[in-house]
């Protein structure tokens, strides 16, 4: 978690001033999946099917632009890989939990995580995963991840996590 | 559960004193008052003496009024060591030329007695400029009541002066914000409006959000994160027994009580989608409002009850919509550049409050019912969340400073009056957001 | 609107028909692009909708305008945007009656000169904008500055309009009354006059507004027809004896 973390500054460092940001967050993101889905050979070897063997190899979050719900293919490509290892596994109750940044109403932000955490789950639901194991929570702008006022911390803020039990 | 009314029982009397009949002169009032409409108004220079009879609590009450004036921006208040008659006799008639002769128009003089049953505050507000008593008032009440009093004297002060009805006799709700950005502790606090009597009605387990009063003030609404997902929850404010408001499968939020205090307007989430209620407080009866394919939240109902105000971005972006109480007729009001937010409607029916976000800072702004007329009085980095003084000529709302380097940034309370013209910090024990003001205590 | 409704049954048509066929995940996206659809036409209507009855409010205006200006012409003045040159205002109150019709004195010279119409004319543009207060700044500030300039009597009037229009009788009732004690000659009298006693009617004082309609006719002879048939409707309305 907080190499990944600490991978995602370096890379919105490295990015900053080639690139626009939005650009610079998808090639990120992108960047952080290739790593997840191969694990480099120093990686700590986690148990199949465990919680931090979700969050490693598949990715326990998704990312959205911002005032949008709607997922992105990079998202789609995270979830399918979510659903999948959640198939796999079916002893785990999913928490989709929606979060949004700070640059909005706390109310208004409110429902717009509960919109965003609704579109994972949806999508989880859709390929494959059963209802009965997801359920939702939005914690609007209440929840950062990342704690600062930039574009860099807020398109990491913007997130839905499939938070496992 | 005792009602305030029935613990503080006030005994008002006017005081038509001998003074102004010696006094024959015309009842001029030129100096002693201010339109606080008009944009370029002067403050007005007023002294307050220590109330005289006690030791301590005639000096408190002169500083809590001295405080509250103040803070109003339509006073300025001399400077106590000024003040150059000291334990002047409330029923004296005060030298006017000695007070004029240090800048003042008004004098506030006063004395505390004890009584079998507590003490007896008496004030009076001096117009030193015609050399008249402009007016007065008497309280029995329990010695630990003298803040209020003082409040209360402050808002007989206010209205004589500015003709407006005051509004220093009222608390505020607030979140209270402790602890680190990622893992704040949000809980509900109650305190005075000028930040005294701090206390809180929530634990900080779970979050706790977006307080509002209900008319009586013996009640919040507010939202909070339990079991399950976050719902409105009900709180008595004396016993602090809470219970959940209805029983919906999803999250419901953004409360808010009508004017009559029997009915709470707030959103619920199906799906995704967040559409407005409205829940019937005693009988619990539930209907629906809004059913469009989008995020309607904010609801805030007109003062007289009939129309309801709120937010929704069914057009594409969060714009500010109006419609009658029982839902139907829905009209989008805001049409300007950006997005506009928490819309509320001031207790005297004139203004709608909002938040609005545009080219990337944040205001907070008023318009007419209709949507004209639009005029933003502050902004910032963020500030969001106005809340309507009950005289509807001053708002309260919070300001949070960006994050840097991890660290969070400071969120605190604001006053502002409806001119733009004199904002304040509201002082609170911790950091603060989403105040909610209540409307005055009920005497 | 019916746009709208169409395309909500469009969609409950089409999702179960084709959910059979097609991927869940198709058929969400499908869901969600109609829906953006649907928020994106809502937001164009709103938008259509306020800018048409923004037009509708300046056509409303100009209209008002134009029979102004037409009602100007008729009466044989011919400047654009204010009215012809008038009477000398030199009535007061204890002036002989007026005289009936308002050509006979020669147009006074109008102190202030070029200045002084373009303050006019500025305030009469901000009124026609619907910016009430900014014409009742510029309306007070001619009257102040020219008690005696051609317009002033007209300047009055419209002074009590800006306050009419606010609906602010009182502050409409004391220009009236002002415009017709000092320009009762003025070609803007016999509307002044009218438009007292409709301000008096508006603030529920129904004898007064009757007999300001009484004097109209004895005031006014000349008026025009329109003016007139106005006062009849108005004395109608008003239950006057």
């Amino acid at each position: 978690m907080s190499g990944r973390t600490n991978g995602t500054r370096k890379d919105i460092k490295m990015f900053k001033f080639k690139m626009l940001a939005a650009v610079a967050a998808m090639f990120m993101l992108s960047a952080c999946a290739d790593q997840a889905a191969v694990p480099a050979g120093g990686a700590t070897a986690v148990a199949p099917g465990s919680i931090a063997d979700f969050r490693q190899n598949v990715g326990d979050r998704v990312f959205f632009d911002t005032d949008q719900s709607s997922l992105r293919p990079d998202a789609r490509t995270t979830l399918t890989r979510q659903a999948e290892w959640l198939k796999r596994y079916g002893n785990y109750q999913i928490t989709v939990e929606g979060h949004a940044d700070e640059r909005g109403t706390r109310e208004y932000n409110l429902a717009l995580g509960d919109r965003r955490a609704t579109a994972v789950r949806q999508f989880l639901v859709a390929q494959g995963v059963p209802a009965a194991r997801l359920k939702t929570i939005s914690y609007g702008k209440e929840r950062p991840e990342v704690v600062g006022s930039d574009d860099g911390s807020w398109s990491r803020n913007r997130r839905g996590v499939s938070a496992l039990q | 559960m005792p009602r305030p009314t029935s613990r503080f029982r006030f005994l008002v009397a006017a005081c038509a004193v001998a003074a102004t009949s010696v006094f024959g002169i015309a009842p001029a009032r030129a100096q002693l008052t201010i339109d606080m409409t008009r944009p370029n108004f002067e403050p007005v220079p007023i002294a307050i003496a220590d109330f005289a009879g006690s030791d301590r609590v005639g000096a408190e009450i002169a500083q809590i009024i001295r405080n509250n004036l103040q803070n109003s921006g339509l006073f300025r208040v001399i400077p106590p060591a000024a003040v150059i008659e000291k334990n002047v006799n409330a029923n004296a008639v005060p030298r006017h030329a000695d007070w004029r002769g240090i800048g003042a128009s008004g004098l506030v003089v006063g004395q505390v007695t004890a009584t079998p049953g507590g003490i007896k505050v008496d004030f009076r507000l001096w117009d030193v400029v015609v050399g008249q008593q402009a007016t007065g008032l008497s309280l029995n009440t329990q010695s630990a009541q003298w803040r209020r009093v003082a409040h209360i004297f402050s808002d007989a002060i206010y209205k004589r002066v500015t003709g407006e009805e005051g509004y220093f006799d009222t608390r505020v709700a607030y979140v209270s914000e402790t602890g680190p950005l990622n893992r704040r502790v949000k809980r509900i606090a109650l305190m005075d409006q000028d930040g005294a009597n701090n206390r809180y009605l929530t634990d900080g387990a779970g979050l706790a959000l977006t307080p509002r009063f209900s008319p009586t003030l013996q009640e919040i609404v507010y939202m909070g994160y339990a079991e399950g997902p976050p719902r409105v929850y009900l709180q008595n404010v004396e016993s602090n027994r809470r219970e959940l408001l209805g029983n919906f499968p999803g999250m419901s939020f953004a409360p808010r009580f009508s004017p009559d205090g029997t009915k709470v307007a707030m959103s619920l989430s199906q799906d995704g989608n967040s559409s407005l209620y409205e829940m019937n407080v005693r009988g619990r009866s539930q209907r629906r409002l809004t059913n469009s394919p989008g995020i309607d939240t904010s609801p805030s109902y007109s003062a007289d009850g009939t129309q309801i105000v709120f937010n929704s971005d069914r057009g594409g972006t969060q714009q500010l919509y109006v419609m009658g109480s029982g839902g139907g007729g829905e009209k989008r009001i805001s049409f300007g550049d950006g997005r506009y937010a928490t819309p509320v409607w001031s207790p005297r029916g004139d203004f709608i409050a909002f938040t609005k976000i545009a080219g990337g800072q944040f205001g907070i702004g008023v318009m007419r019912p209709d949507g004209s007329g639009e005029r933003m009085l502050a902004s910032g980095f963020l500030v969001e969340g106005p809340t309507w003084a009950p005289n509807g000529r001053v708002l309260m709302f919070f300001r949070q400073q960006p994050n840097a380097a991890g660290r969070a940034g400071a969120v605190s309370l604001h006053a502002i009056d409806i001119t733009g013209r004199f904002e304040r910090q509201v002082p609170t024990p911790t950091d603060a957001s989403d105040p909610a003001w209540s409307p005055l205590i009920p005497q | 609107m019916r746009l709208l409704a169409s395309l909500f049954a469009f969609l409950i048509a089409v999702a179960p028909a084709h959910a059979q066929r097609l991927d869940p995940v198709q058929v969400e996206d499908r869901f969600q692009q109609l829906q953006q659809a649907i928020t994106l036409l809502t937001g164009q209507i709103e938008q259509l909708q306020f800018r048409n009855q923004q037009l509708q409010q300046r056509l409303d205006k100009m209209q008002t305008d134009y029979e102004f200006r037409l009602e100007q012409l008729e009466k044989g003045g011919a400047r654009p945007g204010g009215p012809a040159p008038g009477a000398a205002p030199t009535a007061r109150p204890a002036a002989p009656p007026p005289q009936p019709g308002v050509a006979a004195a020669p147009p006074a010279a109008a102190p202030g000169g070029a200045a002084a119409e373009q303050v006019y004319h500025d305030a009469f543009k901000l009124l026609q904008d619907g910016d009430y207060a900014g014409a009742e700044r510029g309306f007070r500030t001619f009257v102040q500055r020219n008690p005696q300039h051609v317009l002033a009597g007209n300047a009055q009037y419209w002074l009590g309009e800006t306050f009419y229009a606010r609906r602010d009788f009182q502050n409409a009732l004391n220009a009236f009354a002002e415009g017709y004690k000092t320009y009762r000659a003025s070609p803007k009298g016999p509307d002044n006059l009218l438009k007292l006693g409709i301000t008096l009617s508006a603030m529920g004082r129904k004898q007064d507004s009757c007999a300001m309609f009484a004097r109209f006719n004895q005031d006014y002879p000349r008026a025009t027809d329109l003016q007139k048939r106005r006062v009849d409707q108005e004395r109608q309305k008003n239950q006057c004896g």
